[in-house]
């Protein structure tokens, strides 16, 4: 079977780490500091290295940096190249271009210069890094009437409550800060904490356009949450767990056999759940403010929404957090429909260290997981790059009117089939 | 030296949350009331979590703070009082500084 990276945890991991690390500085100190040699108050401090609650501070710290450097850093970049390089793409352009051997400092620009390396027919891949930069040398502005500390909350409660998603976000089984019994309610709940936040950015910019916008994501959001939230019970009358990883979990039994291809027990394999997974996928693309549902910050009639009067960094936080929920919102939807992080191994190398044989899998677990998800966004990008902006009120209809009949639809056909499907000839 | 965390923790959320819920009730603008009123609710689910009901905590955080306040602001700003501190455009013209235009429509 297939195997994950981080096992069996990140924490557990992070502990092993930091206690090898403490243990080498501790010996290293003891060493020098004999007891009797004049330097012995030292050997306190070697203790203290080793004492168990500063190593368990300093993992879960190490533990925590590593997820929002993965998913705030890493896949925030990869996430946004991928929409800018395909939007490009389907627009029939070549997008961002721009190549390592362009920055103007020593390494590169002497090495494009000595082998004529073309400067600007890259992959493209950096460029969100200099455009962050350029953000960061911006001017803070502030406008006259705003209110400014409203004005300068407004941003870190987003952000903030973005973040807090990859608290309990799985990226495989052991890729995970913390694995709450119901992980998948606090992730939903960080989720909906962010309409306040705009809310208030947009009013307290002082600014019409602004107002309007946060009052349009707002009721938006609110909206959305609604069917989401439905879909979700609808999956939970399967799952019966609110654990992410158990969720994941009962979907990686067999389903049917399909010659011989294994076809895994998906949650969007079955009937009511399907109809859940269309609600989910159009609800979460309204979360997500991707352009079918991005009438809070129509460019053309609302400038930027209810970020129009922020700049410099705090633009870009509130513009990268688009991104982050966007990453968020796909990884959700492969955890709880498409299979999360589940997925054929081929072959799995087994180098033998001493006499132990530690196994690594060639595709591991959270290859798979980023796989779907990128996928999956590429399918976001697709639609919102293809089809025209939707009306303010057709949103709010196609939310009220049609999504949440769906999902009720979908509850009662899950409790329906939950209980009776076995008697049924196993229908799901 | 053996410091009860909980109740630090318990104190801590107390006192932002009876802070929080004095500023609801004097905050001058309707908004930062709604502002302070969501920081209160966040504060007493701390308080259920550290009554290590997690279910509970969750649920206000989802209810209460996602979805309560958004609910307050709408209605504030539905009943168009007055929330930004906007000049109307007569008031601009009838100003003491300003001279009154003749001439103009």
């Amino acid at each position: 079977m297939s195997g994950a990276l981080v096992s069996p945890d990140l924490f557990t991991l992070c502990k092993v780490l930091i206690t090898g690390i403490m243990k080498i500085q501790s010996d290293a100190i003891l060493a020098g500091a004999p007891v009797g040699s004049p330097v012995e108050p030292l050997r306190g401090l070697a203790y203290f290295l080793m004492e168990d609650w500063f190593l368990t501070f300093n993992a879960w710290m190490i533990a925590i940096t590593i997820m929002v450097t993965w998913a705030a850093a890493i896949q925030l970049l990869t996430m946004m190249w991928i929409e800018r390089k395909f939007y490009s793409r389907l627009q029939d352009r070549y997008g961002i271009m721009i190549s390592i051997w362009s920055l103007p400092f020593w390494p590169f620009s002497w090495w494009a210069k000595r082998r004529n390396k073309p400067t600007h027919r890259g992959l493209g891949y950096l460029q969100n890094v200099a455009d962050g930069v350029k953000l960061l040398q911006k001017e803070n502005i502030t406008p006259a009437n705003a209110d400014s500390a409203m004005f300068h909350t407004a941003p870190v409660l987003i952000a903030s409550s973005t973040v807090m998603i990859f608290a309990a976000l799985p990226f495989s089984e052991g890729f995970v800060i913390a694995n709450m019994p119901m992980s998948l309610l606090f992730i939903l709940a960080a989720f909906s904490l962010a309409p306040l936040g705009i809310l208030i950015a947009g009013w307290a910019s002082n600014n019409k356009y602004t107002l309007i916008g946060g009052m349009r994501a707002a009721a938006q959001l609110m909206a959305y949450e609604i069917p989401l939230l439905l879909a979700v019970v609808a999956l939970l009358m399967y799952a019966g767990s609110l654990n992410v990883i158990d969720i994941v979990h009962k979907q990686e039994a067999l389903l049917v056999m399909l010659g011989p291809i294994p076809i895994p027990a998906w949650n969007v394999f079955s009937i009511p759940q399907f109809i859940g997974f269309a609600v989910f996928l159009v609800a979460i693309m309204a979360e997500m403010e991707r352009i079918p549902f991005d009438i809070p910050e129509a460019e053309a009639e609302l400038v930027e929404g209810w970020l129009t009067e922020y700049s410099g960094m705090r633009f870009g936080l509130l513009f990268g957090f688009k991104w982050l929920r966007a990453l968020a919102g796909s990884a959700l939807v492969v955890i709880l429909y498409l299979g999360g992080w589940s997925g054929p191994v081929f072959v799995t190398l087994t180098p033998a260290v001493g006499a132990t044989v530690i196994p690594i899998p060639i595709i591991p677990h959270e290859v798979w997981f980023l796989l779907k998800v990128y996928l999956l966004f590429l399918l976001f990008v697709w639609v919102s790059w293809s089809v025209p902006r939707v009306r303010i009120d057709q949103i709010l209809n196609i939310g009220w009117k049609r999504l949440i009949p769906l999902s009720l639809l979908a509850i009662l056909l899950a409790a329906y089939l939950a209980a009776l499907g076995p008697a049924l000839g196993g229908i799901r | 030296m053996a410091v009860d965390w909980q109740l630090a923790a318990f104190l801590i959320l107390s006192v932002l949350e009876i802070g929080g819920s004095i500023m609801v009730v004097t905050a001058k603008k309707l908004v930062h009331a709604v502002f302070w009123l969501a920081l209160t609710l966040v504060t007493i689910g701390g308080i259920y979590l550290l009554f290590l009901s997690e279910f509970l905590f969750l649920i206000q955080i989802l209810v209460y703070a996602g979805a309560v306040p958004v609910l307050f602001l709408f209605g504030i700003m539905l009943t168009r009082r007055k929330i930004m501190e906007e000049v109307t455009p007569g008031e601009v013209l009838e100003g003491p500084g300003e001279a009154p235009r003749e001439g103009l429509p």
